[in-house]
């Protein structure tokens, strides 16, 4: 009898929980920080209850993303290059590109029809290419992060943002503002900023296509038009882009325990308590 | 910044050879001896750089060389380069110039406004020199402008410099067509440095010594080669962590007997090492190349992270400064200036006969791919040190050359039809950025979460190897 599995994504802004058993039973986003750093296991406490299952049913648990080596519950660790990998290539077979644009990082990931990793690159050390540089721009403009997408889609002049630093771009975006410059031509501008950065990164990875994009970035319709125009590529976004890492990472204690099952080897598991979890 | 603000200090690297960890106190050392040396007014200290292919000429006349590079890296790896680093900025030098000589120059201007040390400098600080001698090379251009900045704060301190070229690789023409012209101008500039110390020391050289002194640097650079060739064993008995340690000798000792003597018994350690079949991983899983870039001098633990997931080095491609004498096809000469800038000709222009020979390569292609069959290599790991234009650029370049023109891995992929196929697939590699001795360039969360993902990668390449 196939067993339940779970992987648990902790981000730097969300966490996500998948569980599966044979398919996928559930799976849950919330937020990891800042307020909430030390409740990432409420998370895996919702997921449970959403699945009606309790904690020690779950035979194998895989933990990726930032604060997965901080997970007490988890069996094994994995980065998160590698679970998005295997999550992508579930959802989407033809997929060979991932981009991944999370709340404080992004990232560019090659893969094979069976998704295993051939290259990645990453842009860990700015914010001007991340999720972060829109958040701080739609504070500035005074609107909610959820609109930006739909209201940069109607501009017919989108701004030229020249400045590459989060923090120069905040004043050159307040001071357009200023002058008239209407906010849907500025929220295009930032996306066009934002989605060129990503390019020119993903671009050392000499983009294949399916081309699919994942995290928080895939849920913003203006940054997907940005960066479509920018790469001259179609892009294909999952249902649910934020818990690919997750479900690779389900995904992949699924296939520990069929190994193991196989071989009939004993797994080695944590103790399935919740307890708070410390980010790094 | 004060003490207090100063970075934590870094938790101490392990190395696999006792010749490695010995070397701490060898730099340590021949820091206190120019500081003594300045202190007698005994010999002259002359400011200067690595891979000039002028110790002969600076030992021949007792002059102690004081390796700026060195002592910059010295303070990155004590994790005390930020308040040298400030100092150069207040000055309007801009961070993203050559690290190392902000450091260098930060520390002049200090050392020069107080009339003495800064306070609690790394090892007892940089001595004044007498004289500097910078090298307007193809390699690198901070090293002609560095001392120009800081002669600002000492006047009094005459600049030498040399200028060094080599012929730049064509696919269509042999470099010997036209080296002789180089050879004339190299051998000219080096008998201009010969007159310039002549005139700083007040001596004339002995060529008899410099003579001596050249065969044991040709000796030093063969046995060198052979010493690093017996990394090519498996397990790997010294990885590139523990050469980033006896890179010191090459750079900064050569043309001493105390050189040629550390590598006589590094040779034998690693000797042993094998025979007992002693790795510097205790389950050698995979066996990386350091591809290319400085290291950042304040992580070298990051060495030990790779050992630790069971990754080795055995070979790197920064401060192999040395190839094998008798491989090289330069004419002989009894006169040791031209041998000089013959062996500086020789090194530069190694590996262009066989780069021109595999159509698309260059001879920094070339180097990787010839090292990734003799080492067995699995991947390449880069370091792109955002401060270091010179190692840099092309790095990346070089990665996607060797993509296209290098035998790519057979892997087994599971296809749609639930069948294995096999599929051929690149080398992989791995891009570390940071930089040299700033720190604030570097996250070691990061940085490591990188290094899992690359593992990760190298795991799968190694199951799914098809042959």
């Amino acid at each position: 009898m196939t067993s339940y599995v779970a992987g648990i994504d902790i981000g730097s802004t969300m966490t996500k929980v998948v569980i599966l058993k044979d398919g996928l039973i559930t799976s849950i986003i919330g937020p990891t920080g800042p307020e909430q750093r030390r409740l990432a296991n409420k998370v895996m406490e919702e997921a449970l209850k959403k699945a009606s299952l309790p904690f020690s049913e779950i035979m194998y648990i895989v933990s990726t993303g930032y604060g997965r080596m901080n997970v007490p519950f988890s069996d094994r660790q994995i980065t998160e290059i590698t679970c998005h990998a295997r999550g992508v290539n579930y959802l989407i077979p033809e997929a060979r590109t991932i981009i991944d644009i999370g709340g404080q990082d992004s990232k560019g990931i090659k893969i094979d029809r069976s998704g295993k990793v051939l290259d990645f690159v990453m842009n860990d050390k700015c914010a001007a290419g991340s999720g972060r540089f829109i958040e701080v721009i739609a504070d500035t403009l005074g609107i909610s992060l959820k609109d930006v997408g739909e209201l940069s889609l109607q501009s017919r002049n989108p701004a030229k943002i020249s400045n590459i630093c989060t923090i120069w771009a905040q004043q050159e975006v307040a001071a357009s503002l200023a002058q008239g410059v209407k906010i849907s031509d500025l929220l295009a501008g930032v996306h066009f900023s934002l989605a060129e950065r990503i390019g020119r990164m993903v671009s050392r990875l000499k983009i294949e296509k399916a081309i699919v994009v994942t995290g928080g970035g895939g849920r913003n319709k203006g940054l997907l038009h940005a960066l479509s125009e920018v790469l001259g590529e179609r892009l294909t976004v999952p249902e649910e882009p934020l818990i690919t890492g997750a479900l690779g990472a389900a995904l992949i204690a699924r296939e520990i325990v069929e190994e193991s099952k196989k071989n009939r080897i004993d797994l080695k598991t944590k103790e399935r308590r919740l307890e708070e979890v410390e980010i790094l | 910044m004060t003490e207090q603000q100063k970075e934590a200090k870094p938790k101490k690297r392990m190395t696999a050879t006792r010749a490695a960890a010995s070397i701490g106190p060898m730099v340590k050392s021949f820091i206190t001896e120019t500081l003594q040396a300045r202190a007698e007014g005994k010999q002259k200290l002359a400011y200067t750089f690595i891979v000039c292919h002028h110790e002969e000429i600076l030992r021949a006349m007792d002059v102690i060389p004081i390796w700026t590079e060195n002592f910059a890296g010295v303070c990155g790896a004590k994790r005390d380069a930020e308040r040298f680093l400030q100092r150069a900025e207040s000055l309007g030098l801009s961070r993203s110039l050559c690290t190392y000589a902000l450091c260098g120059i930060g520390f002049d201007q200090w050392r020069e406004e107080l009339g003495e040390m800064p306070p609690d400098s790394p090892w007892g600080g940089m001595a004044r020199p007498d004289f500097m001698i910078s090298s307007g090379q193809i390699l690198c251009d901070p090293r002609s402008k560095w001392y120009q900045a800081s002669q600002q704060f000492m006047p009094d301190v005459p600049i030498y410099n040399i200028d060094l070229p080599y012929p730049l690789f064509q696919r269509d023409q042999d470099h010997r067509e036209v080296w002789g012209y180089y050879h004339k101008y190299i051998v000219k500039q080096l008998r201009g440095l010969v007159a310039f110390v002549e005139e700083q020391t007040k001596k004339k050289m002995d060529y008899d010594r410099l003579r001596e002194l050249v065969d044991l640097s040709d000796r030093t650079w063969n046995l060198i080669d052979e010493t690093y060739r017996l990394r090519k064993a498996v397990p790997c008995p010294m990885g590139t962590g523990d050469a980033m340690n006896t890179m010191v000798p090459i750079c900064f000792m050569m043309a001493t007997q105390k050189a040629y003597d550390f590598f006589v018994e590094l040779k034998k350690e690693l000797e042993e090492k094998i025979a007992k079949g002693e790795g510097e991983v205790e389950n050698e899983k995979y066996r990386l190349m350091w591809g290319g870039g400085l290291p950042a001098w304040y992580a070298l633990n990051d060495f030990n992270y790779f050992n630790s997931k069971g990754a080795s080095f055995p070979v790197e491609t920064t401060y192999r400064m040395v190839l094998p004498l008798y491989e090289m096809d330069i004419p002989e000469t009894k006169d040791p200036i031209e041998h000089l800038a013959w062996r500086w000709l020789g090194y530069w222009t190694f590996w262009y006969d066989k780069a021109r020979k595999r159509p698309d390569s260059e001879p920094d292609v070339e180097r990787l791919i010839n090292w990734i069959e003799e080492y067995k290599i699995d991947g390449i790991v880069m370091h792109e040190a955002f401060s270091c234009r010179t190692w840099h650029v092309g790095l990346i370049w070089q990665l996607h050359q060797l993509g296209k023109i290098y035998k790519p891995i057979p892997l087994y992929v599971i296809g749609k039809d639930g069948k294995r196929e096999i599929v051929m697939k690149e080398l992989p590699s791995l891009i570390l950025e940071s930089d040299i001795i700033d720190i604030t360039s570097y996250s070691e969360v990061d940085t490591r979460n990188k290094i899992d993902a690359f593992i990760e990668t190298l795991e799968s390449y190694r199951v799914n190897r098809a042959y």
